[in-house]
């Protein structure tokens, strides 16, 4: 909790008419400490280095001990992984046969066919729909209801615009 | 954490960095002297950057036997000093004081921490604050701010305004007379019609 500067302020002043000074000068202290100190504005040093001058501190990244620490500790790794992954692979290599990969092919082309075939039935059956869709709109009262949806659809619009800018007035008035 | 004398010692020998945190360390004291004597922000600004660059160029003169922040402070002091005797008239920044972000009023309203009512109460004394120490001769004002705002000791003062023991501390002792006065015209005080208008507020 911030201390109020007020009290600090009505102690000072009542030691001050009392001649107290040592109060006075405590109260005075304590009311300041109760106020902040003042800061200039963000980047000051940047702009006392630009008026002297001076470049700006390039941060270097790899300057870090602990960060050039990490990357050398990456590197002893990746290379540990370079040299232990042919045998790996090798000990991985005889754990699997050719039958079974040639059975894992074989799976997976088929997967995929029926995927492929599924895509193609729904294809199928939307295309069955569009078809019925336009039959139906082709039919001489579809294409009836549709032109006459157009035409009260333009008087609405014509109506509305009569609406709209009837209401304006385009006459000059003098805010004076 | 390095010591000021080390910094100023890297510096010395081309540390660029060494000076950033010498200047990043002591910015806020030497603006809010600065700022306290001048009462502008942006002539503020524009000293305290002086004042380190001063220092900067005269890194070399400076003796590690003495306090860096006293012969920080003796460079603000006397470029503080040589401004207001040229008596450059002051601009008015166009910003509303009240959003400076370098007014003192602005600075004590910290709303994010207080009741609207304690801020306001704060913005007022520090408006009246400004204003008292205005009235003081700038000898005083100096006095004040280090003493009583930055906590520098008597000897400190001494050092940085080049003035005997006996007259700072009667430079002192008057202006913290001359502050009381106005404080109290202002109308601070107990039972006083500032503080009064504010509890109202």
């Amino acid at each position: 909790m911030r201390p109020k500067p007020h009290d600090a302020l009505n102690r000072w002043l009542a030691a001050e008419r009392a001649d107290r000074f040592e109060d006075a000068d405590a109260a005075l202290r304590e009311m300041f400490e109760a106020l902040p100190l003042l800061a200039p504005a963000a980047g000051f040093a940047d702009r006392v280095f630009a008026r002297a001058g001076l470049q700006p501190v390039k941060r270097d990244v790899f300057a870090s001990l602990g960060l050039r620490l990490v990357l050398a500790a990456s590197l002893i790794a990746l290379s540990l992984g370079a040299i232990w992954l042919p045998p790996v692979l090798r000990a991985l290599g005889g754990l699997v046969s050719l039958s079974d990969v040639v059975g894992l092919g074989v799976r997976a082309v088929a997967g995929a066919s029926r995927g492929l075939a599924l895509v193609l039935r729904l294809g199928e059956w939307l295309f069955s729909l569009g078809r019925f869709l336009s039959d139906l709109l082709m039919a001489p009262q579809a294409m009836a209801a549709l032109a006459a949806c157009i035409l009260v659809s333009v008087l609405a619009f014509r109506f509305l615009r009569d609406q709209i800018f009837g209401e304006r007035s385009l006459t000059y008035v003098d805010p004076m | 954490m390095k010591s000021d004398a080390e910094l100023v010692a890297s510096t010395l020998r081309g540390s660029q960095d060494a000076f950033r945190e010498l200047v990043v360390r002591f910015e806020r004291p030497v603006y809010s002297l600065v700022q306290r004597m001048v009462q502008n922000p942006a002539t503020a600004e524009d000293l305290a950057q002086e004042v380190f660059l001063k220092a900067y160029r005269r890194l070399d003169t400076y003796d590690p036997q003495w306090k860096f922040s006293s012969w920080l402070f003796k460079i603000a002091h006397n470029t503080t000093i040589d401004h207001l005797r040229r008596g450059v008239p002051e601009t008015v920044p166009l910003e509303s004081e009240d959003e400076d972000h370098g007014d003192l009023s602005a600075v004590l309203a910290d709303v994010a921490t207080e009741s609207p009512h304690a801020a306001a109460e704060r913005r007022d004394l520090g408006r009246s604050l400004e204003l008292a120490l205005a009235h003081l001769r700038p000898e005083y004002r100096v006095a004040v701010v280090m003493f009583y705002a930055q906590g520098a000791s008597y000897q400190e003062i001494c050092e940085v305004t080049g003035l005997p023991l006996g007259t700072v501390k009667t430079n002192l002792h008057r202006a913290r007379k001359e502050l009381a006065q106005v404080m109290t015209s202002l109308g601070w005080g107990p039972g006083g019609v500032a503080a009064s208008e504010t509890a109202k507020a």
